[in-house]
């Protein structure tokens, strides 16, 4: 049997724009005059819950993500809605992909907040730590040219705060803080486990790998999920152990109808919303000076003109299913699909697992919860 | 990394010079008084007719910045002051001890910091759609969050001007290397797109100094144009029928001026 960790994926859409067909981009210049907070109260009530669901469906985590000025993702603050699913859970583990470190004047800040959650939570928290997207670098002072410095520069901080005792000094090149000594200290020891999520930048799977951190693998086409995991696995070897499946985790959207043709129907207009209105970003906004190396921007130039491969926003539905940015249909298709991500990608965890999907109302994404739950988790489970 | 490649047309084939451990491509023609030109963000690669046009009557020495064109990226380039203590080292490598200098648009604003840290070094200076100043209530347009059309539009009043100078953007070499131009931009610029200190710094200048703008520029506002004068104690001249690419748009109005001032100063 295939087993599979499922995580609830949380990204908190706000679905009442424009499409994209409409707008230059869901991100950075999306007039927010659309932001209604009365609409938003509604969504952030809905979202909250689903959270607090997963736990009761015996979810094995929930993930909520980081986004800024983005209709995207209305989840600026992830540990604050990490805060809110941790006081209304008992069990469940919840990841923050998020606190964007090179964004951060001080990452010490991040290392207290993950430690206080941390310490609320009974030891349930995962740090998924990350960059920001690019996007997120027109929407902060902060200059994409040094983030991949500031990232690696605010991850050793925070790791040695968090297993070191303090004070002591740091003195890095981005950042200097004379007494290091934050105050909690989390509870899980050394610290809570780290993801790195990444879109399949080299540098960043093969500094995961070194670090045995797992890999999260962002949206993406079947294949190049695998080109990545392939990756990460050989510069394992390079390192001297095997990868094993816990360390690679695929953000894929899931939905299970009660058939075939019931799901597709139910979730085509939801997964148009997240891909092709929500993920309408211009390429420069994608790709600010400096974000990449010169030689990752050349090789994923490369890819792309290779594989002819389209932007989020440019794929059709019947694209998103062939090439599996998607997974969806009845239970036995699922199980089918699922258990391809862990023979084929050799995947231990599935990120966005049967959650809620761009557009999708409440009632409709708890339904889809119970099937997954229901019929989908006890194949992948001994 | 491959070669730099080269841009269509106006390609000349650069002279190298160590300033440091950088290797610096840079262009150098023509006899009479030293006029070290520091361009923009973008146009490298080419030597212009504009450039043609001062060479007859200077000795125009034109570098690309650390970071463009065929001078690698240093490490170290984090800030106006790198490049000033470059340049700097860099007229010291040429055995000139005074220049005039002559910057357009970011190389404006290189040009007024390197005039405000060695004002002694200068025999003149003409800034040319200069950035670097804050005018507040007018911030520029973000070229860097544009398609490669509305760049091209912006910075020319008539776009067909653009052609022979535009980049090919089917070449996967050039848009790697402009991404790598755009970062040492962004390394400089990137916040704030401005230095408040030296509007403070500027008085210390003590050579003539001419302020040249374009009439229809639609990437810095004429307002910091304005501000330069000002501060400066300049005279301002405006090139009519160009946008903020008056070197490419107007190239003999623009070497006429900047020539008149040279020879004023000399």
């Amino acid at each position: 049997m295939s087993r599979l960790e499922f995580w609830l994926g949380q990204v908190a859409p706000y679905p009442q724009i424009p499409t994209g067909e409409e707008i230059e981009s869901a991100w950075v210049t999306l007039p927010n005059s659309s932001y209604d907070p009365a609409v938003g109260r509604r969504l952030y009530g809905d979202y909250l819950e689903q959270l607090v669901l997963a736990e009761r469906l015996g979810y094995d985590g929930v993930v909520v993500e980081e986004h800024h000025q983005s209709a995207y993702g209305t989840m600026p603050a992830p540990n604050l809605m990490a805060a809110a699913a941790v006081a209304r859970t008992e069990r469940i583990r919840v990841a923050v992909v998020g606190n964007s470190l090179p964004l951060q004047a001080n990452p010490l800040r991040a290392a207290e907040e993950i430690a206080m959650l941390d310490v609320l939570s009974g030891g349930r928290i995962v740090a998924g730590l990350v960059r920001g997207t690019g996007m997120d670098y027109y929407s902060s002072p902060a200059n994409p040219a040094w983030s991949l410095d500031r990232f690696w520069e605010g991850h050793d901080l925070i790791v040695r705060a968090w297993a070191e005792a303090g004070p002591f000094a740091w003195q890095g090149d981005h950042f200097h803080l004379p007494f290091v000594n934050p105050w909690p200290r989390p509870l899980q020891q050394p610290h809570p486990p780290v993801w790195l999520p990444g879109t399949g930048a080299v540098e960043m799977i093969e500094r995961a790998a070194e670090r045995r951190y797992p890999f999260m693998m962002v949206l993406a086409a079947h294949w190049f999920v695998k080109a990545a995991f392939d990756r990460y696995r050989q510069a394992a070897e390079e390192c001297g152990y095997q990868a094993a499946p816990e360390q690679l985790a695929c953000a894929v959207p899931v939905y299970v109808g009660s058939s075939e043709e019931a799901a597709h129907r139910e979730a085509r207009p939801h997964v148009e919303w997240l891909f092709r209105t929500g993920l309408k970003v211009p390429a420069y906004h994608w790709f600010p000076p400096g974000y990449m190396t010169k030689e990752s921007f050349a090789q994923m130039l490369g890819t792309k003109a290779e594989y002819e491969m389209k932007d989020h926003w440019e794929l059709t539905y019947d694209e998103l299913v062939e090439q599996r940015y998607v997974i969806v249909g009845s239970r036995e298709t699922v199980i089918e699909r699922l258990t391809e991500l862990s023979d084929d990608l050799g995947a231990g965890i599935v990120v966005g697992a049967g959650g809620h999907i761009g557009s999708m109302p409440h009632e409709q994404t708890v339904e889809g919860m119970q099937r997954m739950a229901e019929e989908v988790f006890p194949a992948f489970r001994g | 990394m491959a070669a730099v490649p080269r841009p269509r047309h106006f390609y000349t084939e650069p002279e190298r010079l160590d300033v440091g451990e950088v290797r610096v491509a840079y262009r150098r023609k023509g006899e009479g008084q030293p006029v070290l030109y520091l361009h923009g963000n973008g146009f490298t690669r080419m030597w212009l007719p504009f450039h043609d046009k001062l060479a007859e009557s200077v000795d125009l020495i034109a570098p690309e910045h650390p970071g463009y064109g065929e001078t690698p990226m240093p490490d170290w380039l984090g800030g106006f002051d790198d490049l000033v203590l470059h340049y700097d080292e860099m007229l010291d490598r040429l055995e000139l001890d005074t220049v005039h200098v002559v910057g357009y648009s970011l190389g404006g604003w290189i040009a007024a910091e390197l005039a405000a840290f060695y004002p002694r070094r200068l025999r003149s200076l003409t800034l040319m759609c200069p950035a670097g100043l804050r005018v507040p209530g007018q911030p520029a347009p973000n070229l860097i969050a544009m398609t490669t059309e509305a760049v091209w539009e912006t910075l020319f009043e008539d776009p067909s001007a653009a052609e022979s100078v535009m980049p090919d953007y089917e070449s996967m070499e050039e848009v790697v290397h402009l991404y790598g131009e755009a970062t040492a931009f962004a390394r400089l610029a990137w916040n704030p797109q401005y230095d408040l200190a030296l509007e403070r710094r500027l008085r210390r200048v003590d050579c003539p100094v001419l302020v040249v703008r374009a009439e229809h520029d639609r990437v810095i506002p004429d307002a910091v144009a304005d501000r330069y004068a000002e501060l400066l104690g300049a005279r301002i001249e405006r090139v009519a029928g160009t946008g903020h690419a008056l070197a490419v748009e107007q190239p003999d109005a623009a070497a006429a001026l900047v020539l008149g001032h040279v020879a004023e100063a000399a």
